[in-house]
């Protein structure tokens, strides 16, 4: 360490002998910087006269004084964010008071890169922005929400309706096939965990810990996309690099705004099932077809159908989504501060499903003199989740009531519900989905604490210290209990039929310290050159437990302490760290030529001892064309810029402790022994990403139209893969870094400012077509991912020339008219359909992606629609596997489409006949792939602003009230309900699998936003 | 002024100096795992002979269950009653080489085969253990070896024959001829049955019947024998088993089905009776298949055969409830595999009854069919004991065929049918009857199609 110390101080030396200056013959001139909007100080603010090098900056109070040459100057004054300021000072003059505005122009908008700050026309790399007035009047949980449609380059996906749920978000397609693919995620300068805290499985659908920061606590989403941008990142840096910012105050009086949203949540749609009758009917077909009598079978119609239950409509609801918040703000000339309290309430859809978030921000920034300033941001938020089990879970709700029988019925005569060993229960595998729904208890506890103090030190004018310590703290707590009346519970033998409870803990957090020297000098005007030097540490734990009791007294007795017996616990612990030094260099001269260099330098316990230091490098240079004496005469560009950068970065979220062979616990008779676990690899490392990303920003009429169009190719190699071997070896796997993906692209973003008067239009669309690609794997092999499939093995495959989120199976070429059968082409024609005959069927990456969002407001309305779109992406329909069977098994109800099956020899149709038992017409085949394309219109916003006048009576300042809607109509081909759906949240190469998943949900809200 | 300059300085210094020591470099780095050995420290002392034994037996455990779907799922005494394709397409007759159970059965055989092979390869190096002590660990590691290739040669045919554990060399290895293996097997039971104590412990049933002792490699011998129709050697050695009286029928068949190490049991592969030592709801724990999720169900054809007076109260082995008999279901349920609450999860391998009806088999094909040491006394033994009729067959062919009956009546489910049918010939008789899906192919079960797929030196069995 201390080799690094000294390095800091020889660089530190280095910075304060460029730091001198001169002095000439001067006067001096005093004044004072205030803002247009509020009449606060603004402190920071850089005064210098125009053409000289003699300068300054406001303090906290934002008082100035400059010395000024004699005689007629002009003094100009600078600040991010705010319109510059020329004024003309004659040579009496000795006080200038100036007040400034916010800039209109999105070039001059602050955007926060790591480790520093910078005006949107000086950025190098591919960031883009979202501003809080993009998502604030949403109905979203979480901020990942808020980047749908909204920035080209990053592609959100919701996995399912649930609330609370996971989301994915892939900037740049998919980097890894096994290590994450989500990006890095820095919440005020602390990367905050994004995953999953709690442990237990709902069948598919995880809960998202970032559903438990307040969207509406911040100020600004920036996205990192090219290699220039995040290489400062590192080692976690591949995926790319989402920062946010939160609200802080300003030196201002306090204002108090409070926000009131209410609204209603149903499903987007249903599924179209058969009713009694008409599956009595298919299922007698089917077991006539396979030589049995249905009447033995209990499927007599007339009798069987008595019955006819709508499962679905019996489990869903409309749900009430509720949102209040409270935010004040403000500060003094030392003192600023932020704080918010708010609390969330959203009825899921699902009978019993609902999520309670509490969240409270407290953001300080103290200024102990010109020299030193501390700050501290502290967010909590606590929620509860009553979790529904779904997807891959038979005793589902949803997932069991779209295949439960519906000749079954969810209550008796009475009103009660059936229960296990009633007559009438359905029993494996369909049991009571009403049942399951309203009787378990999966309740989920979250906290989260992201917090830090850092502080600022302005060793001379030029050179800032900054360090920082913070934190992330997450925990869950999962309270379930099951009853006798619930099919695990009750029907299930191995639990014993007297209630099953299970509680369960996991923490996990991250601390971090970071200590950064800034350097920033402009010298004659021309040459601007910034530095920053730093290194970081940072150190991660995760703790959990959990146990688990059955043979409750009754089913009042729901904790485990009341259990009969506690058979089963655990308890885990691990943790990793990161040691990390960085640097970066920019030089613009005359804001026309740019470059830029980073560089990091990352140890991580996770790589093997071979390989334990990575470096990733990075150069970029921009060129602003509009600046240049040929391009003068072209009067309607404002601003045109060329850029370019290449670099390395890596993706370090590999596991833990994967290098090293290993023998773990293993069990025989209740003793407790080693077995194999894992082969060692000493030179496991970091995936490498080598990015190349060339972009041009154009602004022009009056900044009126703004286009941003990139062009990136990221090579990932050293992909880290559990690299399937023969279990012959007595492994499954071996841990490697054996292939090599690549994301090529474009992306294109829009701007227009189509009317500016007191109708006021703008329009935003943003494209992306991402082309993702499996160069290389190790030795040409295929890997198999995904679930197992009948016919084939597995339903996704690896293998170069493919993207990853392919879909494997039979080519399904239609029926056959003569026998009903289903056809499958036969690839290595050796006469006989085997899993040999397996292919690729498809794939869930899209072509394109994109969004359009319209803004219109004339006097105070206001109408924001955003329309969401993905073309080209298929979608694995494994919920028609079960629901389009071909009479596999009886114990599933059938969709509307099995009407029209194959019924007798010349019937041309694509649904297979029926059989029961028969597996062969339900392989797994390109049968179950649907074009999974949509348009969404995603959010449509109505707002009016009561006038000032009216307001101002009830000693307000502003009165704001709102009608949002999400999810209101969409446009598909596909047969499910809902195209945007992932049954294994999170997964890379089995994204795009529909397996019995919640479709999204529509939301109708109104709202409320008074400030006072 | 300087001054101040450069003591602030060093102030805003030496508090960056605190913060970045807060975590050593090294600690950071390098923290060391919980809950894992790194494998150079497996076998090394006194200590780790325990462990790496239980490891071994858990690994043979990990195949039991797919034996059973092997033996008694395969041929026709179960029908498919649920929603999981692999049982499906045992059930009906559809077998790929996609099913996941035949890559559990060929997984679990091998990781079993990988430990004896380290075993053997390790147990040079363990220092301060006794030479008998190392001999019993090795000679545990045979039998496991045997009887898992005895399994593997029976259930797939021709398979590798693993000797080292090497992952080049095991990645890329071919199958070897069904003979070699057997023969493999044999010499595998036979150093088994040299070094494995008659018991482990005078007073500790559970030691004796979960750990393998000479009892259990003579049985395997004995089946081993059986198999390959050395019928007198067949004879010999389940002549020693039944002799040397260390098992003993148990008094009633219940106690077969629903007790734990019971009096017959010769060797048993062991869950605990918790529930966090017992498969649950895995898709290969025997009681969720079989009762939890009556994933399948005691076939039709087999419940009229073994509900007959001449099974007696082996009848038992099947249960009837009306609450069940709905759609498909037959409403019957196979009772052998038990909960951990009611203490019967554990897996027979070999136990006396067998030994029995191999040594009645064994002397009906030498001709030895009346009479004190033959097949009818033998078989009577377990009529007797199921309170039922007892038997009276008069020459070879009938013996045979009461044989047959005698082994559905007593060790069904227990992993023998379809191995039987195959080794009396009458496996394509048998099935063709019972399935119309029935193809000879289902003689051998596929190579596992992730096997297949990642290592090209295997050929697939015929037909798959």
């Amino acid at each position: 360490m201390n080799r690094y110390f000294t390095l800091f101080l020889g660089v530190l030396s280095l910075l304060l002998f460029f730091s001198s200056g001169l002095m000439a013959q001067v006067r001096p001139i005093a004044g004072k910087v205030t803002l247009a909007t509020d009449g606060s100080a603004v402190p920071g603010v850089t005064v210098v006269v125009k053409g000289s090098t003699a300068g300054t900056t406001t303090d906290a109070n934002g008082n100035y004084t400059l010395n000024v040459p004699r005689g007629q100057q002009v003094i100009v004054y600078t600040f991010v964010g705010l319109e510059p300021q020329e004024i003309t000072v004659g040579s009496g003059r000795s006080t200038v008071n100036v007040v400034m505005e916010e800039s209109k122009t999105e070039l001059s908008q602050v955007i926060v890169t790591g480790y520093s700050e910078l005006q949107r026309r000086d950025v190098i790399g591919s960031i883009a922005s979202v501003k809080n007035d993009r998502f604030k009047d949403l109905p979203i949980t979480g901020f990942d929400q808020a980047l749908q449609g909204q920035a080209a380059g990053v592609q959100v996906s919701q996995s399912s309706g649930t609330p609370g749920g996971g989301i994915a978000i892939r900037i740049r397609g998919n980097t890894s096939i096994s290590a994450s693919n989500r990006p890095l995620f820095i919440v005020d300068g602390t990367p905050v965990f994004d995953g999953s805290v709690t442990s237990r499985d709902f069948g598919g659908q995880n809960d998202n810990s970032l559903a438990v920061v307040n969207p509406n606590d911040i100020a600004s989403i920036e996205v990192l996309k090219d290699a220039s941008a995040k290489a400062i990142y590192g080692s976690r840096g591949a995926n790319g690099v989402v920062i946010i910012t939160t609200k802080r105050g300003r030196n201002n009086k306090t204002s108090v705004t409070a926000d009131i949203q209410r609204g209603v949540v149903q499903l987007i749609g249903k599924p179209k099932l058969l009713n009694s009758t008409q599956l009595v009917e298919l299922q007698r077909d089917a077991a006539t077809a396979a030589g049995q009598n249905p009447d033995e079978l209990g499927l007599i119609p007339g009798v069987t159908d008595l019955v006819n239950t709508d499962w679905v409509s019996e489990i869903l609801r409309r749900g009430i989504l509720q949102q209040y918040q409270l935010t004040a703000s403000g500060g003094t000339e030392k003192t600023r501060f932020y704080f918010s309290g708010g609390v969330r309430d959203e009825e899921g859809v699902q009978l019993n499903n609902r999520f309670t978030r509490y969240t409270g921000a407290l953001n300080l920034d103290h200024m102990v003199n010109h020299r030193l300033k501390f700050a501290a941001n502290v967010n909590v938020s606590m929620t509860q989740n009553d979790r529904i089990k779904g997807d891959n879970f038979l005793d589902g709700v949803y997932s069991g009531a779209i295949k439960s029988l519906p000749y079954y019925s969810p209550y008796d005569e009475m009103g009660r519900l059936y229960v296990p060993n009633d007559p009438n229960y359905p029993d494996f595998p369909n049991f009571n989905p009403v049942g399951q729904a309203l009787l378990p208890r999966f309740r989920t506890y979250g906290l989260k604490m992201i917090a830090g103090v850092s502080m600022d030190a302005n060793l001379t004018k030029e050179l800032v210290f900054r360090s920082k310590v913070s934190m992330d703290y997450n925990n869950g707590e999962e309270d379930q209990y099951e009853p006798s009346t619930t099919a695990i519970g009750g029907a299930l033998p191995s639990a014993g039929g007297k209630g099953y409870g299970v509680y369960s803990t996991s923490t996990q957090y991250t601390l971090v310290n970071s200590n950064v020297f800034s350097y920033s000098k402009s010298i004659d005007d021309r040459h601007s050159l910034n530095a920053l030097l730093g290194n970081e540490i940072i150190h991660t734990q995760a703790r959990s437990s959990s146990v688990s009791g059955r043979m409750f007294p009754s089913n009042q007795f729901t904790y485990i302490n009341s259990a009969g017996v506690v058979d089963q616990g655990g308890s885990f612990y691990a943790q990793s760290g990161l040691v990390s030094f960085f640097g970066e260099v920019k030089y613009d001269f005359k804001d026309k030529y740019l470059v830029g260099a980073t560089l990091r330098t990352d140890g991580s316990s996770r790589f093997g001892q071979n390989r334990r230091f990575g470096y990733f490098p990075s150069v970029s240079a921009a060129w602003r064309l509009s600046e240049e004496a040929f391009l003068d005469k072209v009067k309607f560009l404002d601003d045109l810029k060329l850029r370019a950068s290449y670099g390395f970065t890596g993706n370090e979220r590999i596991g833990n402790f994967q290098y090293l062979g290993t023998w773990a616990a293993a069990v025989y008779n209740g003793n407790t022994g080693v077995g194999p676990n894992r082969l060692p690899n000493n030179n496991l490392q970091w995936e490498r990403t080598n990015e190349i990303n060339l972009g041009l920003d154009a602004s022009m009429f009056e900044n009126r139209l703004r286009l941003v169009a990139e062009v990136y190719r990221n090579l990932t190699d050293k992909l880290l893969y559990s690299e399937p071997i023969p279990l012959t070896t007595g492994y499954g796997s071996i841990q490697g870094n054996i292939g090599t993906v690549v994301n090529k692209g474009i992306e294109f973003s829009v701007s227009s400012d189509n009317l500016t008067g007191e109708l006021k239009w703008s329009t935003d669309f943003n494209i992306t077509r991402n082309l993702n690609n499996v160069k290389m794997l190790a030795k040409g092999d295929t890997l198999y991912r995904g679930y197992t499939a009948s016919g084939v093995g597995a339903t996704n495959a690896i293998l170069a020339g493919q993207p990853l989120g392919t879909f494997w199976g039979l080519k399904f070429l239609g029926v056959d008219p003569a026998t009903g059968n289903a056809l499958y082409e036969d690839i290595n024609g050796d006469g006989k359909i085997s899993s040999e005959d397996g292919q690729v069927i498809g794939n869930a990456q899209p072509d394109f992606y994109g969004g359009l969002t319209n803004r219109i407001s004339y006097k105070g309305f206001d109408l924001s629609i955003l329309l969401h779109f993905m073309y080209g992406n298929k979608v694995l329909n494994l919920t028609k596997q079960s629901l389009l069977n071909a009479g596999e098994d009886i114990e599933t109800n059938q969709e509307i489409a099995a009407l029209r099956r194959w019924r007798k020899e010349g019937d041309v149709t694509d649904v297979p006949r029926y059989e029961l038992g028969n597996t062969y017409n339900n392989y797994q085949s390109s049968r179950f792939v649907e074009d999974a394309s949509f348009l969404r219109l995603k959010n449509v916003v109505v707002g009016y602003t009561l006038p000032a006048r009216w307001v101002q009576r009830v000693w307000l300042q502003n009165a704001r009230v709102f009608v949002t809607g999400t999810n209101l109509w969409t446009l598909k081909r596909y047969s499910g309900v809902d195209p945007e759906v992932s049954t294994l949240d999170g997964s890379t190469s089995a994204q795009g699998i529909d397996l019995y998943t919640l479709p999204q949900v529509k939301t109708i809200q109104g709202g409320i936003t008074l400030s006072f | 002024m300087l001054n101040r300059k450069v003591s602030f300085l060093y102030k805003v210094l030496s508090f960056t100096a605190v913060l970045v020591s807060f975590g050593s470099c090294r600690e950071i780095l390098e923290p060391p795992p919980v809950d894992l050995l790194v494998d150079d420290l497996v076998l090394r002392g006194p200590d780790d002979m325990d462990p790496v034994r239980i490891g071994l037996y858990n690994a043979v455990r990990s195949f039991g269950s797919a034996t059973i779907f092997a033996g008694d799922f395969t041929p026709d005494y179960i029908q498919n009653n649920g929603t999981f394709t692999d049982y499906n397409e045992l059930g009906t007759k559809q077998i790929t080489a996609a099913n996941t159970l035949a890559s559990t059965l060929w997984g679990n055989i091998y990781s079993t085969i990988y430990i004896a092979n380290f075993i053997d390869e390790n147990i040079g190096k363990v220092s301060r253990v006794s030479q008998d002590e190392k001999d019993a660990l090795v000679a545990q590691a045979n039998f496991c070896r045997a009887y898992a290739y005895f399994i593997a040669a029976y259930s797939f045919g021709d398979v590798p024959k693993v000797t080292t554990t090497d992952v080049q060399t095991n990645r890329a290895i071919a199958r070897a001829p069904q003979s070699e293996i057997l023969a493999l097997v044999r010499e595998q039971y036979e150093a088994a049955l040299e070094k494995l104590p008659e018991r482990w412990d005078a007073d500790n049933a559970t030691l004796n019947k979960q750990f393998a002792t000479k009892n259990a490699a003579r049985a395997g011998l004995a089946r081993y024998y059986l198999y390959q129709g050395e019928w007198a050697n067949a004879e010999k050695m389940a002549t020693d088993v039944i002799n040397n009286k260390l098992q003993a029928l148990d008094s009633s068949y219940v106690a077969v089905i629903s007790t734990e190490f019971d009096a017959e049991s010769i060797f048993e592969v062991a869950y605990g009776n918790t529930s966090s030592d017992d498969p649950g709801t895995s898709s290969t724990g025997l009681n969720n298949i079989l009762v939890g999720r009556r994933e399948v169900i005691p076939s039709n054809s087999y419940v009229a055969q073994l509900i007959n007076v001449h099974a007696g109260t082996r009848t038992a082995t099947i249960s009837f409830s009306s609450a069940n008999q709905q759609g498909r279901d037959n409403g019957w349920t196979v009772t052998k595999y038990g909960t951990p609450d009611q203490g019967n999860n554990n897996i027979t391998i070999f136990r006396l009854a067998e030994m029995y009806l191999i040594r009645a088999e064994a002397r009906a094909q030498q001709g030895k069919i009346s009479g004190s040491s033959g097949a009818l006394a033998d078989v009577n033994v377990l009529r007797k004991r199921a309170k039922a009729p007892l038997a009276s067959f008069t020459n070879q062919a009938l013996a045979l065929s009461t044989i047959e009956t005698e082994r559905l009546y007593e060790l069904s489910f227990e992993g023998h049918r379809w191995y039987d049918l195959k080794r009396t010939g009458r496996l394509n008789a048998v099935m063709t009857a019972f399935s119309q899906n029935w193809n000879e192919k289902y003689k051998v079960w596929p190579i596992p199609v992730t096997e297949m797929q990642t290592n090209r030196n295997l050929k697939q069995n015929d037909g798959y």
